[in-house]
């Protein structure tokens, strides 16, 4: 395999690996905008321009390949490249309208940081504002995306992507020269589903997002690295907050999940987590109660009616839970109820776990852990439906159900109307949900459970990959996470205290199930930025360049 | 003047099959047929044809580079688009002579084993293309080209196809890429047209003389074709001459022929009885030459070379001394930042900028400076582009202000404008913020190697 000397640090890289490449995993920066780990190099921007011995003049790293014994000098060691990539970036500036102070961009821009970094910039413009040519600004580009032609740096990132990605190819560039711009095909309005990662591909403040325009400076938010919760595909995702709200939602690379790509669904699947109205304390009907008094309310309810009539428990968890949930659920019902019917279908998860909606992200399934319901032992039982034929022949006096609306989507009517109906007919019921939703009303009992975004634990998508998500933001009012609440129900049925943290939990998982054997939680919190560490760098400025 | 391509040229009747075939047409092609391709490759390689579209690459190496794989096809494009400023040879050569043209097009194509081949002509040549297609019909009715060409069992397909009028689609990706009906953006190289070309296929691009060059080795030997040029430049060319002459037109002469004379005679001296200025002698792409510079040189590749600039397309622009260098070379500017394609910075910003500081020098809004800002740029545009644009761009600024300096220096203000100039906050670039002092001065001591024309 080819060994390529880069700034005097060697690499061995596969055939076919460009310069670039090799520059990533070695970590030594190479300032692009032209360049995406997951789009075809088009070589455009001229941005990375390295000094490659024996080559009589610069070369573009991202469409170079790594040659054995080649040694490649970058701007941070080469006076050739460093003039190439000053040249470059003067060229950008020449007709860029320089607006940071109101450019939502500002703080993750790759023009703004190469300009800051002393290898490649910091020189002065040359060029007076009025002698700037000027193109179209705040076009909206339909719901998702909003085009300021003139910050453009016409790296085609944007083009490529949906011609590449989303196969929808309604970019394209019109007029030549310093006139050339980005425009939608006769201005159409942007329809694909995966809009929204024209502006995560987009280097410079040329195409925002609508949904997070003048929201928040990104130098102010934090940053947590999570999975989305939409659909069975679990794409990696990172969620930027800002004093206890989401802020917005983007995509982390994973090669073998996502790549460097969300669907707009799931983008803006945070919205539902306040849109409609949260369950916020644990109420019995109208009444609030407290926790100490729902605990044990749950108890009495679960046991006493049961204790009558002789009849089992129905259990029931939707797979939007947690594995660690999942686990812990099972494990409460089985200890604190011989008789029960465990069982987690609320639709077709079974069958639809893996089904596509298209061809590139999004699935049929709206649960993010279906995968890991069945290896704990889920769906095996009668489903939803079956319990449903139950209770109407009363052969259900009770049910304990965890319970997670869609966050992309609606319930399906049909399971709607099989879950107000189960609750109406079971006298003894206890929820737990993070809504408060209508057809959940003719529980006993209501629990507040934490959401997606405000608990830590595990999904496995429909490939099997367990993957962490991340807790972002603190529980408001009463709610609490699912695993605390089991673990309270636990500790009421078996006068033991049971370990509740998502690591332990975890860990019993991993030492149990076969499917999860050999995974540690600390590794899967870590995968992310162990596994696919420069590579999947995209321009967000919070990793710093070295010269800062 | 030669008569080797052109012989025909001058009959009217020449553009009819009947008449072409009376003076020999496709004789070439009937040759080429008796031999296997590897053979007419070989005879094209010992001609010594370069290029004729302005690079002057030989023909014959650039044919032995398709090694096509089982399943591949392999595509002959032809360059018809004839976009460089001063050219104008090839519209003549398909306009006089169409049968010549398409006899080459046929030989190219069976010497790299292509079945399908492209003439893409630009668009203002709307009604040259239909000269050349009726030519083409009649060669098709005559069993000359098509489906078993002449009997020989070779199938040749060759189609038309006008541009809508774009510099950059005589570049030879952007053609491909206009071609395929895409955005006439060049593609970064490597790989080469001859490995990933016309829909990822292998493929030749020729430039028209070329093509028409190697119809006439293939009916006359490559002996025939050595007989005339000199050294490395073997052959004839066409030379479009333009500007300040008293007969601009299309002119065939020998490689090697004195310069001087070609003005003086062919070209019917300076219009007026002025004095010459300076000479482009390849189309704008290339170095401008002074009158002094130009005296000694032959029409060849090498003499031009020696006197760092390029024979190029042979378009060639005549200055009398009556013209202005600033004025010449911004209307030149102008061109290039119109016809930059836009696709990579360098070239998108740089043309564009240089065209700026010449505008407002000749408007009288100079600034000190703007003679090294217009060095400066160039410098950073060359060399750094995707294709030769920017290249070609760079050199007619750079040696018309070389050369010329003291009328553009003329335009600079007066010292006294530099202080109220500066006082505006446009003052000396030192400090932190200032480019390294070695680039501001780099473009005085470089002497950058010229640049192949598109």
């Amino acid at each position: 395999m080819p060994i390529v000397t880069i700034d005097g640090r060697q690499i061995e890289v596969e055939q076919g690996v460009s310069v670039i490449q090799a520059a990533d995993r070695l970590g030594v920066e190479i300032p692009r905008f032209c360049y995406h780990p997951d789009l075809r190099p088009e070589g455009n921007c001229r941005m990375c321009l390295v000094e490659v011995d024996g080559f009589p003049k610069p070369v573009v790293a991202c469409a170079t390949p790594v040659v054995d014994g080649m040694v490649v000098k970058t701007p941070h060691t080469s006076p050739v490249a460093s003039r190439a990539a000053r040249g470059v970036l003067e060229f950008l500036l020449v007709n860029h309208p320089l607006d940071c102070p109101i450019c939502d961009q500002a703080g993750e821009c790759s023009l703004q940081d190469f300009y800051m970094h002393p290898d490649y910039g910091q020189h002065r413009s040359h060029v007076d504002p009025e002698e700037k040519i000027h193109k179209r600004k705040r076009v909206n580009l339909g719901p998702r995306i909003v085009l300021d032609a003139e910050r453009c740096v016409m790296c085609s990132r944007c083009v490529r992507f949906s011609e590449e990605v989303s196969g929808y190819a309604e970019l394209q560039f019109v007029r030549r020269g310093n006139h050339v711009e980005l425009t939608a095909f006769e201005d159409r309005v942007l329809e694909d589903p995966y809009a929204g990662n024209l502006a995560d591909v987009c280097p410079v403040g040329a195409l925002t997002s609508r949904d997070f325009r003048f929201k928040r400076r990104v130098w102010h938010l934090s940053h947590t690295d999570s999975v989305c919760a939409g659909c069975s595909t679990g794409c990696n995702v990172r969620i930027d907050h800002f004093d206890g709200h989401i802020e917005r939602v983007v995509p982390r690379r994973n090669p073998e999940v996502n790549r460097s790509w969300i669907c707009d669904e799931g983008r803006l699947s945070y919205q539902s987590l306040t849109s409609i109205p949260r369950l916020t304390h644990p109420r019995e009907g109208d009444r609030r109660l407290l926790w100490a008094e729902a605990i044990a309310l749950a108890h009495e309810t679960l046991h006493s009616a049961g204790a009558v009539t002789g009849l089992p428990l129905a259990a029931l968890a939707s797979a939007s839970a947690t594995n660690e949930s999942l686990w812990l659920f099972r494990q409460y019902v089985e200890v604190a109820f011989p008789q029960h019917l465990l069982e987690f279908r609320l639709g077709r998860e079974m069958e639809t776990v893996a089904e596509r909606e298209d061809k590139l992200l999004r699935r049929a399934d709206k649960h993010p852990n279906t995968m890991g319901a069945l290896h704990l032992g889920y769906g095996r039982g009668l489903g939803l439906k079956g319990l449903l034929d139950l209770a109407e022949k009363g052969e259900l006096s009770r049910l304990l159900m965890l319970y997670y609306p869609p966050l992309v989507g609606q319930e399906a009517e049909e399971t709607k109307e099989r879950i107000a109906g189960l609750l109406a007919r079971v006298p003894e019921s206890v929820v737990l949900t993070t809504h408060e939703l209508p057809y959940l009303t003719g529980a006993k009992l209501l629990l507040p459970v934490a959401a997606w975004s405000e608990e830590e634990g595990t999904y496995t998508n429909h490939q099997g990959v367990t993957q962490h998500v991340g807790k972002a933001i603190s529980l408001r009012e009463a709610v609490r996470p699912a695993t605390d609440i089991l673990g309270d129900l636990w500790q009421v049925a078996t006068a033991a205290r049971r370990e509740t943290a998502p690591e332990r939990l975890f860990r019993e998982i991993a030492m149990s199930v076969p499917a999860f054997r050999g995974l540690s939680y600390a590794g899967l919190e870590s995968r992310a930025a162990t596994v696919y560490p420069p590579e999947g760098r995209m321009h967000y400025g919070q990793e710093g360049f070295a010269g800062r | 003047m030669a008569q080797y391509l052109t012989r025909n040229a001058l009959d009217p009747a020449q553009r009819e099959l009947q008449t072409a075939l009376r003076a020999g047409a496709y004789l070439g092609f009937k040759q080429a047929l008796s031999l296997p391709p590897q053979e007419v490759v070989a005879e094209i390689d010992a001609s010594g044809l370069r290029g004729r579209g302005g690079a002057g690459f030989p023909t014959g190496r650039k044919w032995s580079f398709i090694h096509a794989k089982e399943g591949q096809t392999v595509y002959l494009l032809c360059n018809a688009d004839e976009s460089e400023p001063g050219t104008f040879k090839d519209h003549y050569l398909i306009e006089r002579d169409p049968h010549l043209v398409l006899e080459g097009v046929a030989i190219g194509a069976y010497a790299i084993g292509a079945h399908r081949a492209y003439i893409y002509m630009r668009g203002e040549y709307a009604s040259l293309a239909e000269t050349l297609a009726a030519a083409l019909r009649e060669a098709m009715a005559a069993d000359i080209i098509g489906p078993n060409c002449m009997n020989s069992g070779y199938d040749l397909r060759i189609t038309i196809q006008l541009g809508a009028g774009a510099y950059i689609c005589g570049e030879e990706t952007g053609l491909i890429q206009s071609l395929e009906g895409r955005r006439a953006y060049p593609r970064v190289r490597p790989p080469f047209p001859a490995v990933h070309g016309f829909l990822q296929e292998p493929t030749v691009v020729n430039n028209v003389e070329t093509l028409a060059c190697a119809a006439r080795i293939m009916a006359e030997g490559a002996e025939a074709f050595k007989d005339h040029g000199t050294g490395r430049s073997a052959g004839t060319k066409l030379i479009s001459v333009s500007g300040a002459v008293e007969r601009p037109g299309v002119y065939e002469v020998e490689l090697g022929y004195p310069l001087m004379e070609f003005l003086q005679g062919e070209a019917g001296g300076i219009r007026g009885g002025r004095g010459l200025k300076a000479i482009i002698p390849g189309g704008t792409s290339v170095p401008v030459l002074t009158a002094e510079e130009a005296a000694p040189l032959t029409i060849d590749y090498e003499s031009m070379q020696s006197a760092g600039t390029m024979l190029g397309s042979g378009g060639m622009i005549v200055f009398g001394d009556d013209t202005s260098m600033p004025q010449a070379l911004l209307r030149i500017a102008e061109f290039y930042a119109h016809e930059s394609c836009g696709e990579c910075t360098p070239c998108r910003e740089g043309t564009g900028w240089m065209a700026w500081v010449l505008r407002r020098l000749l408007a009288g809004e100079g600034r000190p400076g703007d003679l090294g800002l217009l060095l400066r740029v160039g410098d950073n545009i060359e060399g750094r582009t995707i294709c030769g644009l920017g290249d070609a761009s760079v050199q007619p600024v750079r040696s018309f202000i070389r050369k010329f300096r003291p009328e553009f220096e003329a335009l600079l203000p007066e010292p006294v404008q530099a202080v109220a100039w500066q006082s505006h906050g446009h003052g000396p670039r030192t400090g932190r913020f200032g480019p390294p002092a070695e680039e501001a001065t780099r473009s005085e001591a470089v002497d950058g190697p010229p640049t192949a024309a598109l």
